[in-house]
């Protein structure tokens, strides 16, 4: 180093003062500042190696590990959501917080399989599964190539490298080893995507290992064969046994197979009005399905006059937007007087996943003379839900009863003030815009009777009917399956991705639908036809099951690395496209690298063993550059994530490989590496500019002076909570929620039930977490960790940006978290500083710079307090 | 001392800032970049902030505004008017027009793909005769003034990679966005204002919008001061404007003043220009904080001209007052102009939707035009007006007399560009009868990239950032100027 700067004809600059030494270690092995005591005892520490003792102290500090990961998050492109499109949460902060506690300890591996699934994940509608998985593999190599080697690998993924000797062929050699994954190519809509590891406490481990060993014990205690045999036994006269639907006073009933027939003795059969009606596998064979166009008529079988009493029985499975009409008799004079039944505006529960309150309307004259009630709880309508209205002719809301699978549901009544007539000459509808909000999604088995049904007939209704379909072959999806056989032809039954390019297909469909069927009568039949002693079994097993999958869905999980054990081929994708296959490849390393050491398993474990080889030229080099870079602002090599021939050279070659050679003697020693680099002379230098230095080198390239450069946003943010006090110094956990502007999320996202989608900030101490933990949503990234050139962290990042721009003078200026944080230092000037002004602003000054003011900054600060106080006296 | 006459006593005293004294916005603009960090880059005029050497050659159009329409509009019932889709109505797709081509998962299952026609009807408008849609009446009064491409067409099937790609040049993320690229290489001519700004306007259709991602105004590798600024609705209009309660611009410049005074103490210390650039970010950002309020406040505008935008464009927020706004900005001097307006995304329930779109869209896109024309704007500034992709001409889902549904098209759309360097009243390129592959003149989404720094005076060949060893570009390797259209 000395050489080159006398090369050059410059000089070293002196070491810099105790208090900015100790300021510049202190961020740079913490991204924290020093306190004030820390600065005395380092002030008063007259010995030779009182600096290497605060170098020491600082790299056992916990904070040490938040440091070092801060950098490694960037490069890991960590973040909390899946990135693409919808982009809802994902949970891989114990990942996060496995990095940080590996830091601490000086593990030499910060490959946990983690870093490989951290890329974004789509799983947009009608998007093609291939086409996705592509893209994670592409990053997996990518992000390697970047982090390990400092190689812009990802150029050889459409044609051989324009500059560095990588072939199109080495670029699809490495892919293969990150190409093996059991994932799929469209996920994430739940989170975490497979595969994943559980994360369970001990307390849910104890408990899932206690659910698993009884679930497998019943498992096979349950004799197969003879329950097969059993149930095929029963199958025969099953239809005798469980019996149909009752027809004591059934009006009429739409079965809705493939018609709109009535099958009772009335013989009403429904008409479209308007659009048409299709008719898909439903919960009772087939089922009628409404797109907010169709308009259906059924007959005026049912007066729901309110002097009469009736019952309305019908499954439904309703489309995800809009409130809409489910039955409606309405007319449309301004009395709106008739019957509806009504589902509200909808909430979403999960992706997709709709609820809505069931409303039920008997009306003479809207809205002082009707009856109207409202279940008091949101019913989830995401699969097909059985509805029965039971009225007993009363007069009164009390006499009407909404029933969802055969349970009564609690209501609140809204109107109950009803003295006329319902019945408006009217045929019951699905579908008229004029009278009602039009039904979108599937009805089917709509029966109406002239009395409210009791439950065993209810129970046929919710029970009995969908296993007589089943029985009887209804839907006919079993038959199709037969000679389907050969079309449908498991890929492979370990590859999810190979399973899922096959769901669209109309083979696969069929498939699910006749497996859903002989589930639902195994089902049946052990619930109820079963001998006792099995029933009794299969109820336990139900039971312990769905703790399980209670528990399942309890405990966090992170994604992670496997191998399926029969690998994916690999192949050249011509243009980097996933549909041009070319010649198939194995995994491998490229030509030009030194080979993969003997013996090594050509799996990511030997590229592993590969990259930390001694002999391996770059990742040493790659990765002492990347400490370089956290303390001096520039690596050794500028282009930190390209060493190749378009990269810039080093600025000091030797220095490089040298430490580059300690850092594989002492076997990956890290913290000894940051030791080597923050005790150096160099290191420690002042960071005046001379004004012919700043002329000479501007970018300090040739290290004639010390480091000096913004804080990274982290840090930015970190400093000012701290120096108020506000900061919250727990270590690891769930991501959190600072303060945000509100409707940044909201404007942009899609809503519909995902996660991560509305921004409501965090409470208490949480608001003050260290920014490393703030929550990275990648399509809308923290905007004042943003502002400070954070990046978004859709793809690798080997260098930050270092701007310096008036955004984020607002930031520092407006943004709540930094008025807090002002607030609070106020607050501790008044108490903890005395009464003198002047005291007051130096104890403060000293907490934001860990040095006294001088005299003219004592000046300008008291004046501006003098000018500030006198506005408020 | 005054801010100003400090800070022009800093330009003489240091020859790192060779920067004419043009004023405090400029100079703070064009130092926004670490020197330290960006050395390497090309050389940028201290003027504007934007690369020496450009525009490569006399700009026809000085600025840019992007109405990008998220979620894909429909070209069969707007733009592209196909007659002959009344006799087809009802009849399969032939396997020879789609000719294998890859259709999304969501009608790829469908067991048929029925020719849906539109429902609306065209008529021809103006001088030119140009097609429009009874869907978009206003458009009417500005077909002489706009060219329709019909003959659009993109490589994505999904919303995310092909709004990805018309934004970036690239399907996947990571890149500089156009407006990224444009003020990296022509800065900016305003002094107080960002010289990318994003404006976003929610759905008028009913079902849901396509989400937006904030990697479409993102600067990518570029530094990330050419990162577009989203200017909202409200009281904060640029995130963190606003002075906090009790804070008023009295105490704000007290306290400006003072940190101001430390920091050219400590500037005087340490030599380090980038103290210097932070005491003017603070001076910009203390003019942002009157500048950008009186930009959004529309009260100085005639009670006629929200009439013509369309009454809801009072409402902060609507697309009509976003367009209003666009010209505001556009006439202060701001180099690109990017609104996104959601909710094109008609897979089913497209003429209830549709309709609703146009009721939205329709009478502030044209009303930009006539404003910009009317106060002599329309001459320099480049309108934009499209979505990622187009419709597809088969039906998704139910195919009615009144309602039908329509999947995304990659291989066919239409948008429109008016303004500074393109001809008036034309129409480019011929699809097929079916509106699905292109006949004639077909132009790519790098040949629209293309296009627009042509009319700004940049050659796109030329117009690079050096990352990851590569000269990168906007059209990556392709991309050819439509000069069809251009005046």
């Amino acid at each position: 180093m000395l050489a080159r700067l006398e090369h050059e004809g410059l000089k070293a600059s002196p070491q810099a003062d105790r208090v900015t030494l100790i300021r510049r270690v202190t961020f740079d092995l913490t991204g924290l500042p020093p306190t004030p005591s820390e600065v005395d005892a380092f002030l008063t520490d007259h010995s030779s190696d009182a600096y290497e003792t605060v170098v020491d102290r600082l790299l056992k500090s916990p904070h040490y590990g938040e440091r070092m990961a801060m950098q490694w998050l960037d490069l890991a492109r960590y973040a909390d959501t899946q990135g693409y499109h919808v982009d809802p949460q994902r949970d891989m902060w114990h990942w996060r917080d496995w990095v940080i506690d590996a830091f601490n300890r000086n593990l030499p591996q910060k490959i946990a399989t983690g870093f490989n699934r951290n890329h974004m994940i789509n799983f947009e509608g009608g998007a093609i599964p291939e086409e996705y998985h592509n893209e994670y593999v592409v990053d997996r190599v990518e992000t390697t190539a970047t982090v390990w080697m400092g190689t812009t690998l990802g150029c050889a993924r459409c044609h051989d490298h324009k500059y560095d000797p990588f072939k199109q062929r080495d670029f699809y050699r490495f892919y293969a080893f990150f190409n093996n994954v059991p994932e799929k190519g469209l996920d994430g809509r739940e989170g975490n995507v497979q595969p994943v590891v559980q994360i369970p406490s001990p307390d849910q481990r104890r408990r899932l290992d206690e659910l698993v060993q009884r679930i497998n014990a019943i498992e096979k205690a349950l004799p197969e064969q003879e329950i097969a045999s059993l149930q095929s036994e029963w199958e025969r006269t099953a239809l005798s046994t469980v019996s149909p639907a009752t027809r004591d006073g059934l009006l009429a009933h739409y079965p809705f197979e493939k018609d709109l027939a009535d099958t009772s003795e009335h013989n009403q059969p429904g008409r479209t009005l308007s659009g048409k009606v299709t008719f898909d596998y439903g919960a009772v064979g087939k089922a009628a399905e409404f797109n907010g166009e169709t308009q259906v008529e059924l007959g005026d079988a049912g007066t729901f006059d309110p002097s009469r009493p009736f019952g309305l029985a019908l499954w439904f499975n309703p489309g995800l937007i809009l409130e809409m009409s489910l039955v409606q008799k309405m007319d449309d004079s301004k009395d709106h007087r008739g019957f509806e039944v009504f589902l509200d505006e909808p909430a979403y529960v999960g992706p997709h996943k709709r609820t809505s309150h069931i409303v039920v309307r008997l009306v003479h004259r809207w809205p002082d003379d009707a009856i109207q009630i409202r279940t008091k709880e949101r019913v989830l309508l995401t699969s097909f839900r059985h509805l029965t209205i039971n009225y007993d002719g009363s007069d009164k809301a009390l006499g009407l009863q909404i029933l969802i699978d055969g349970q009564p549901q609690p209501v609140e009544i809204l109107q109950d003030h009803l003295t006329g007539g319902v019945d408006n000459g009217r045929p019951l509808e699905i579908g008229n815009k004029q009278t009602g909000k039009p039904y979108q999604g599937f009805i089917d088995e709509l029966r109406i009777y002239d009395k409210p049904l009791v439950d065993s007939e209810i129970e046929k209704l919710f029970f009995n009917e969908p296993v007589r379909t089943v029985l009887l072959g209804l839907s006919g999806a079993c038959a199709e399956m037969g000679r389907l056989q050969g079309e449908d032809k498991l890929a492979d039954p370990e590859d999810p991705l190979a399973q899922q390019s096959r769901e669209n297909t109309p083979a696969f469909r069929i498939k699910m639908q006749c497996q859903s069927e002989k589930d639902k009568l195994r089902d049946y039949f052990l619930t109820w036809a079963a001998p006792d002693s099995f029933r009794k079994v299969q109820a336990e097993l139900r039971a312990l099951r769905k703790q399980k999958a209670e528990l399942d869905k309890a405990i966090p999980t992170s994604m992670v690395m496997q191998e399926m054990s029969r690998p994916r081929e690999t192949f050249v994708l011509a243009r980097g496209d996933y549909r041009n296959k070319g010649e198939k490849v194995i995994p491998g390393v490229p030509a030009i690298l030194p080979p993969l050491p003997k013996d090594t398993p050509l799996n990511r474990l030997g590229l592993a063993k590969w990259l930390l080889d001694p002999s391996h030229p770059l990742t040493a080099r790659v990765e002492v550059n990347h400490f370089w870079q956290i303390y001096f602002g520039t690596g050794i090599v500028k282009t930190a994530e390209d060493f190749g021939s378009q990269g810039d050279s080093p600025s000091h070659p030797e220095l490089l490989d040298w430490l580059a050679s300690e850092f594989i003697r002492t076997r990956w020693d890290i913290k000894a590496m940051q030791r080597l680099i923050v005790t150096s002379a160099t290191y420690r230098q002042s960071s005046n500019l001379a004004p012919e230095l700043l002329e000479r080198d501007p970018e300090n390239r040739l290290l004639a002076r010390g480091p000096r450069f913004r804080l990274p946003a982290e840090m930015v943010r970190d400093n000012a909570l701290s120096v108020s006090g506000l900061l919250n110094l727990g270590i690891g956990g769930p991501s959190v929620f600072p303060y945000q502007s509100p409707g940044l999320w909201e404007e942009m996202a899609y809503g519909e039930g995902y996660t991560a989608q509305s921004y409501t900030p965090s409470h208490g101490d949480n608001l003050y977490r260290r920014s490393m933990y703030t929550f990275w949503k990648r399509t809308v990234p923290p905007p004042s960790l943003a502002t400070f050139d954070a990046p978004d962290r859709e793809k690798c990042t080997g260098r930050r940006g270092m701007t310096n721009t008036p955004l984020q003078a607002l930031v520092l200026m407006n943004d709540p978290t930094y008025v807090e944080a002002a607030r609070t230092l106020a607050q501790r000037m008044l108490t903890e500083a005395g009464s003198d002004s002047a005291r007051r602003i130096s104890y403060a000054f000293r907490l934001a710079t860990a040095r006294k003011p001088g005299p003219e900054e004592l000046k300008a600060l008291g004046e501006l307090a003098q000018q500030e106080l006198a506005r408020y006296l | 001392m005054h801010f100003e006459e400090e800070f022009k006593l800093m330009l003489t005293r240091r020859a790192f800032f060779a920067r004419t004294s043009v004023g405090i916005g400029t100079a703070a603009l064009a130092s926004l970049v670490n020197p330290d960090l960006f050395a390497d880059s090309p050389q940028i005029d201290p003027k504007t902030g934007g690369l020496v050497g450009l525009p490569h050659f006399a700009p026809k159009a000085k600025r840019v505004i992007f109405l990008q329409q998220s979620g894909a509009p429909s070209q069969i019932e707007l733009f592209d008017y196909k007659p002959q889709l009344d006799k087809l109505h009802g009849t399969e797709l032939p396997a020879s027009v789609r000719m294998g081509q890859r259709i999304t998962g969501m009608t790829s299952g469908q067991s048929t793909l029925p020719v849906a026609r539109s429902i609306f009807k065209f008529k021809q408008y103006g001088q030119s005769g140009t097609w429009i849609s009874e869907l978009l009446p206003h458009h009417g009064k500005i077909v002489d003034d706009i060219a329709v491409i019909r003959t659009m067409h993109t490589e994505a099937i999904n919303h995310d990679p092909a709004i990805t790609f018309i934004q970036t040049g690239f399907q996947q993320p990571g890149r500089p966005s156009m407006g990224g690229w444009v003020s990296y290489g022509l800065g900016s001519d305003n002094q107080d204002l960002p010289a990318f700004v994003v404006l976003i306007s929610q759905a008028n259709a009913l079902n849901v919008d396509q989400p937006l991602f904030s990697r479409l105004w993102s600067s990518g590798f570029l530094p990330s001061r050419y990162q577009g600024v989203r200017f909202r609705a409200g009281s904060d209009p640029v995130l963190y404007l606003a002075d906090p309660p009790g804070i008023d611009q009295t105490d704000r410049r007290h306290l400006l003043d003072a940190v101001a005074r430390i920091n050219r103490l400590h500037a005087e210390a340490f030599n380090d220009p980038e103290i210097t650039t932070r005491i003017t970010q603070y001076e910009m950002a203390y003019h942002m904080q009157t500048s950008v309020p009186s930009l959004m406040d529309l009260s100085d505008e005639p009670e006629q001209l929200f009439e013509l935008y369309r009454p809801d464009s009072r409402k902060p927020g609507t697309y009509a007052a976003n367009c209003l706004l666009a010209r505001r900005l556009a006439e202060r001097g701001v180099r690109f102009i990017q609104l996104y307006h959601r909710g094109w995304d008609q897979h089913n329930d497209l003429p209830r939707d549709i309709s609703l779109q146009c009721q939205g869209v329709d009478q502030a896109s044209a009303a930009l035009i006539l404003d910009l024309k009317q106060r002599n704007l329309l001459g320099d500034t480049l309108v934009i007006w499209g979505g990622e992709f187009g419709r597809t001409v088969y039906c998704q889902g139910q195919l009615t007399d009144t309602n039908y549904g329509r999947d995304h098209h990659p291989r066919c759309f239409s948008v429109w560009m008016a303004g500074g360097g393109i001809k008036r009243g034309v129409t480019l390129g011929q699809t097929d009868d079916f509106c699905y592959n292109v006949v004639e003149d077909p132009v790519h989404i790098h040949d629209l990239q293309a296009t627009i720094l042509h009319c700004l005076g940049i050659d796109h060949t030329r117009l690079t950032y050096k990352y990851q060893g590569r000269h990168q570009r906007l059209t990556d390797i392709a991309g050819n100027v439509v000069t069809k259209i251009l005046a």
